[in-house]
């Protein structure tokens, strides 16, 4: 027979979590401090890598400098093994975001942007590692682009539409190419629980990879230099339908990935003599068509008052090839992935974002080739994020 | 089987006790804890947590399951109802009460009545001296809420029609606002209508939609509850889905004949009957 009626005013509490005001700017950390443990059917103490990284050190600054404009930049300072310093830097985000006047909920987005396909933007990381289309290259999470995008009415979801590079973040400058990348983007909530969504995008060429790493790569074989000329990937055309449902303390992530391209590639063919002197030279051009489908499912359970999180994974990767007339399945880069890990949620920051959390996760990849060893990963992380607004002061 | 399930939840209540958590608006934080308090001499057994925080706030926490009613003085947003159906929350409305957005002055200020258009004027910082509206020459000193505030969200779309002036003071609550104004000759700010019951040293301002219209005051209650008087906003409360259980018993409680005594006594107007026939649709069994 108690009645108890608490009544805590959370004023200190009200500045964090929102859309920011004009004049405010917000600093956010994110620090995800990981051990790897790679091996072959769980050679724990004999692993082919065994490695601690942070593995993001996010950086992000954003500033809404009038109600209808806001800009934002990212920085990623994390571990690599690449450089003698063992550190890097990365930009991640770079844009200024416009609200469009006459249509409500919707801006007009410029600059180094996320990439709305798929899963990638709405991954939020349950599972520690990069979800699949992210992880297979089939584009990056952020991408330099002009975007559309906002809220459809009553709840009912969200539309993107933009232009991007589409050679992603790493790469700029000389390395992109001047062909643009068309995306289309769409989830919708019509009720509780569930939410379809529908990704595509097409790119007539992207070539930043190639052009980086092999181009004027000569190899020698008898008489013969090979010498690479252009490579470009082609008609590049990905799709990706999602679903997310939602009951209770259970839900289910998934998406289906399709992707093609017609790879392009070049090359000198340099005849020499035996004392090395160019006889004739020849380019020879010639394409081969790639067909990739891919599944990524994630179901989940939260325990505890959502202090923890229990979570599976299967994924699903077939890599088809041109040869001669028909498209073989190349076994030994196609594969089966399945795990399971949990998170223990010490903080939750406002919004239910993460706050301070442990995750650890297990993952098997069989390829598809049965000759092949499976791979086991086994990675621990301890990750961190806070945020903080500076607010305009009140004289 | 329903009687069943009534039986257990009647069982589970005695034994383990059950709590309602609710949490959100800030103009909604003194009303909701008359609310709970007259509720638990109906229901000792229940528990009726309340925090403030802002609507914001209080729609976060439904969109995260965290509390089982968000109080909001501004309306759910569409990202925030597509968030929580992604989520797997469907928040359901109900209005619990009627509130006549007051504008208030110091109570040495002649000034008695504004336009709408004045007040934005002098929210985005285009009137600066009581003098542009025919009163003393006095700088206006400007209080308002922290943008996480419903009543700060619905006085910028309503009234102030674009930016706040930088030289806003923006206070935590509703109660703040009153004593700023109170301090200063020359303050103006805008606070739930149950802010300015029986408060002295300020004034609220009879409000015309425009020029050539009838000034309103906020205290008319009829004024209000028509709609006529032009800051007229309900007050929400969201639920996951339609209420069950204690938290439907506590809704139809604030929505009952003592509930609505409440809201009058706190200064705010009982719901109409548009939103008695909305709000049974939703509640009924």
């Amino acid at each position: 027979m108690r009645t108890k009626i608490i009544l805590t005013a959370l004023a200190i509490c009200a500045l964090t979590g929102f859309a920011l005001e004009p004049g405010e700017t917000e600093l956010e950390h994110n620090g995800w401090y990981r051990y790897t443990n790679q091996s072959s059917a769980l050679k724990l103490t004999d692993p082919t890598v065994s490695r601690f990284s942070l593995e993001r050190g996010y950086l992000r600054f954003s500033h809404q400098w009038v109600p209808a404009f806001f800009t934002k930049m990212t920085v990623d300072i994390f571990s690599s093994d690449k450089y003698p310093e063992g550190a890097t830097v990365r930009l991640k985000e770079a844009y200024a975001d416009l609200s469009l006047p006459f249509v409500r909920d919707f801006n007009f987005t410029a600059g180094l942007q996320k990439h709305y396909f798929g899963l990638i933007y709405s991954w939020d990381y349950t599972h520690p590692e990069k979800e699949l289309a992210d992880e297979q290259g089939i584009c990056a999470s952020a991408d330099y682009g002009l975007t559309v995008n906002g809220y459809l009415p009553s709840g009912l979801g969200e539309l993107q539409l933009g232009i991007y590079n589409g050679e992603g973040y790493k790469y700029a400058g000389k390395y992109v190419n001047t062909s643009p990348e068309f995306l289309g983007n769409i989830r919708l909530t019509p009720f509780a629980g569930v939410a379809l969504g529908f990704s595509v995008f097409t790119n007539s060429a992207d070539a930043a990879h190639y052009k980086n790493d092999k181009k004027g790569r000569i190899t020698e074989a008898g008489n013969i230099f090979y010498m690479n000329a252009d490579t470009a990937n082609t008609s590049r055309l990905a799709l990706a339908p999602s679903l997310k449902l939602a009951f209770g303390p259970f839900s289910i992530l998934g998406e289906y990935l399709g992707y093609s391209y017609t790879r392009k590639f070049s090359y000198y063919q340099i005849n020499h003599d035996t004392s090395g002197n160019i006889v004739d030279s020849t380019l020879v051009q010639k394409q081969k068509d790639y067909q990739m489908t891919g599944l990524d499912l994630v179901p989940m359970i939260t325990l505890a008052g959502r202090k923890i999180e229990v979570f599976g994974r299967f994924s699903m990767w077939n890599r088809r090839e041109q040869s001669g007339d028909s498209m073989s399945l190349n076994k030994d880069k196609s594969f089966v992935r399945y795990g399971a890990g949990a998170n223990y949620h010490f903080v939750r920051r406002e919004k239910g974002k993460p706050g301070l959390i442990f995750q650890f996760a297990w993952t098997r990849t069989q390829p598809k080739n049965s000759e092949l060893k499976p791979t086991d990963v086994l990675l621990a992380q301890v990750r961190f994020e806070w945020s903080t607004v500076i607010t305009k002061l009140s004289l | 089987m329903k009687k069943t399930v009534s039986i257990l939840a009647m069982l589970s209540t005695i034994i383990l006790g059950a709590e309602v958590i609710v949490k959100g608006s800030d103009t909604m934080l003194n009303l909701t804890q008359r609310l709970a308090e007259a509720y638990s001499n109906v229901q000792p057994d229940v528990t009726v947590s309340i925090s403030g925080g802002g609507s914001g706030v209080g729609i976060n926490a439904i969109i995260n399951r965290e509390v089982d009613i968000a109080n909001a003085s501004r309306r759910i947003k569409s990202k925030e109802i597509s968030a929580a159906r992604a989520n797997g929350v469907d928040p359901t409305e109900i209005v619990i009460a009627l509130d006549g957005l007051s504008v208030i002055v110091n109570n040495k200020n002649p000034i008695k009545q504004l336009t709408v258009q004045q007040i934005g004027a002098i929210y985005r910082g285009e009137i600066t001296n009581w003098n542009q509206v025919g009163g003393p020459n006095k700088k206006i000193v400007l209080y308002g809420r922290q943008p996480n505030s419903g009543t700060f969200v619905f006085f910028r779309e309503e009234v102030v029609k674009g930016e706040y002036s930088s030289a806003m003071r923006q206070m935590n609550g509703n109660a703040q606002i009153v004593e700023g104004v109170k301090a200063d000759e020359g303050g103006i700010g805008y606070v739930g209508l149950g802010y300015i019951k029986n408060v002295e040293g300020i004034k609220p301002l009879a409000v015309a939609k425009k020029v050539g219209e009838n000034y309103i005051s906020p205290t008319d209650e009829a004024r209000v509850r028509s709609g006529d008087y032009p800051l007229t906003r309900p007050l929400y409360q969201y639920t996951n889905g339609r209420p069950k259980g204690i938290v439907r018993e506590f809704i139809l409680f604030e929505l009952s004949p003592a509930g609505q005594k409440i809201v009058e006594e706190e200064g705010f107007v009982p719901v109409t009957q548009n939103y008695i026939e909305r709000n049974n649709s939703i509640l009924q069994e």
